[in-house]
């Protein structure tokens, strides 16, 4: 296997790729709202998870993903939204990118629903204790929690969820086709341990989500 | 569980409304005054909620809720988005502020405090036992009920808008109470406290919204022994009994996970618990949520 294909595809300037889609239709433009009205915080309440896309100054992309019961991103007013920041893999790549860069890029998803929210913005982290108090959850609360300037929210259409079958059951006969994460753990890093072991690491890291 | 639709959402006050969930499936499980049920809702979230309505009434449960600013997301999620027609699944109701016998009652009740008290009044009265209500409020227009109460019972309830008025003089109260009367009082924080500090303990009785706040010594690893099962459950340090008893696999139910609820009470049949709840756990009882143990092990029903 080779690591990058010996010649690049070709690239297509931008100019040329705005000729080829065409415009958009006016109504596409007209649907995009610069804050949170009754359906996006309807939305949003009902929303158990969402992806998360910052830069760094540099340009150098990043997109995690957030999860929690429906509705815990909360809306703060109707220009400011708040996320809690549940424990996770420490690497801070999105604190980081955002100390640098406050641009950020949510992509909301309600299970079973094709449409999706998409919100854009500007974030930064807060301890605000009326912010973390409403995101107490098993009685502990988040230590940090990102809130969000919303500049332009919109719902996207479902064309791309249709066309994956997200939501259909029959679609998670894919996650049998991948080796567990703990075989790929081991043949990732080469280590010479039972995979079994590595899950079991997992699984006690997921009980303990708060 | 209890399968109950929504069958009314009004508004009772100012940031309160009232449910009235109606029973899906034949008569709803009985209660007494003082109990509460567990409320599923949509967002995943469980609340409990004091009855506050009728208990001859086996067709439907009424509960109120307040708008709180500081929402977690259960009363933000009831006000903004909960609408009619809404199955609910509830829980049986539980009782863990039951009005006992007494010559005479002195009822407190601080803003949505008043929902369980509300069938305590109610059943007294019928009873024909001397009772009386103090209910405090920021002002009127906040307070749940008021109106109805007032027209109800005339001049045994005494309506306190604090924000003109200030707050009652609960010493003089507690001077003027009768030998043997009982005083239940529900309400925010610092209402309780002050009547803990007015009234004689062995004759107040308290329920309370969110826990007081206190400090334990810091907590300390433990084996739990589940009887039934035969296995046995360390539970670290930084773990609720809860969560070591659910994540070894055992299905203990819960509510609130503060030690206010009581959803996940446990039987303990060996070992002495430490209770750290804000219900006050009958003997051989223990709420695993906050509760940890005095002894290195404790033996559980399960």
């Amino acid at each position: 296997m080779t690591t990058r294909t010996s010649t690049r595809p070709r690239r297509v300037p931008p100019a040329e790729v705005r000729a080829r889609l065409g415009e958009p239709e006016p109504r596409t433009k007209a649907k995009i709202l610069d804050r949170i009205d009754d359906y996006f915080r309807l939305f949003i309440a009902h929303s158990p998870f969402l992806t998360l896309a910052t830069a760094d100054a540099a340009g150098r992309a990043d997109c995690s993903p957030r999860g929690d019961y429906p509705g815990f991103v909360k809306v703060l007013d109707e220009h400011t939204l708040a996320i809690p920041d549940r424990p996770g893999n420490k690497i801070a790549d999105s604190f980081r990118n955002l100390a640098e860069n406050d641009g950020i890029g949510l992509l909301f998803l309600v299970p079973g629903l094709r449409e999706t929210l998409r919100v854009n913005g500007r974030a930064y982290p807060t301890d605000e204790p009326d912010v973390l108090a409403r995101m107490q959850t098993e009685a502990r609360e988040p230590e940090l929690a990102l809130v969000v300037e919303v500049a332009e929210a919109y719902f996207h259409c479902g064309r791309a969820l249709v066309r994956s079958r997200l939501w259909d059951p029959a679609s998670q006969a894919l996650a049998g086709e991948l080796p567990s994460a703990g075989e790929i753990a081991v043949g990732q890093l080469g280590l010479d341990i039972d995979p079994k072991m590595f899950e079991r690491g997992l699984e006690d890291g997921y009980r303990q989500l708060y | 569980m209890q399968q109950t639709i929504v069958e009314d959402i009004d508004q009772v006050a100012e940031d309160v409304v009232s449910l009235n969930l109606r029973g899906a499936g034949g008569p709803l499980a009985p209660w007494e005054p003082g109990a509460h049920i567990d409320v599923a809702l949509p967002n995943w979230l469980t609340r409990q909620y004091s009855l506050c309505g009728d208990p001859a009434d086996r067709e439907s449960y009424r509960v109120a809720v307040r708008y709180d600013r500081l929402s977690r997301g259960g009363s933000e999620y009831i006000h903004r988005f909960l609408r009619r027609g809404r199955p609910l699944e509830v829980s049986p109701p539980r009782n863990h502020f039951p009005l006992l016998p007494a010559p005479e009652y002195l009822f407190l009740a601080g803003g949505i405090g008043i929902t369980p008290i509300l069938p305590m009044l109610r059943a007294a009265t019928a009873a024909g036992i001397p009772a009386s209500l103090v209910y405090l409020g920021q002002s009127v227009e906040t307070m749940p009920f008021a109106d109805a109460l007032r027209s109800s019972y005339g001049d045994r309830v005494r309506i306190v808008a604090t924000r003109q008025q200030g707050r009652p003089d609960l010493a003089a109260l507690a001077a003027a109470l009768n030998p043997g009367a009982l005083v239940y009082a529900c309400g925010p924080g610092p209402m309780l406290t002050a009547a803990e500090a007015a009234f004689p303990a062995g004759r107040l009785h308290a329920e309370r919204f969110r826990p007081v706040p206190r400090s334990f010594a810091p907590a300390t690893a433990f084996e739990a022994v589940c009887a039934r099962s035969g296995r046995t459950v360390r539970v670290a340090p930084d773990e609720s009994l809860l969560d070591a008893l659910n994540h070894a696999g055992h299905r203990v139910a819960s509510g609130c996970r503060e030690g206010v609820c009581g959803s996940c009470e446990l039987t303990v049949v060996e070992g002495d618990p430490e209770h750290r709840d804000d219900i006050g756990a009958p003997a051989g009882r223990m709420y695993a949520c906050v509760s940890r143990a005095l002894t290195p092990q404790l033996v559980l029903d399960l």
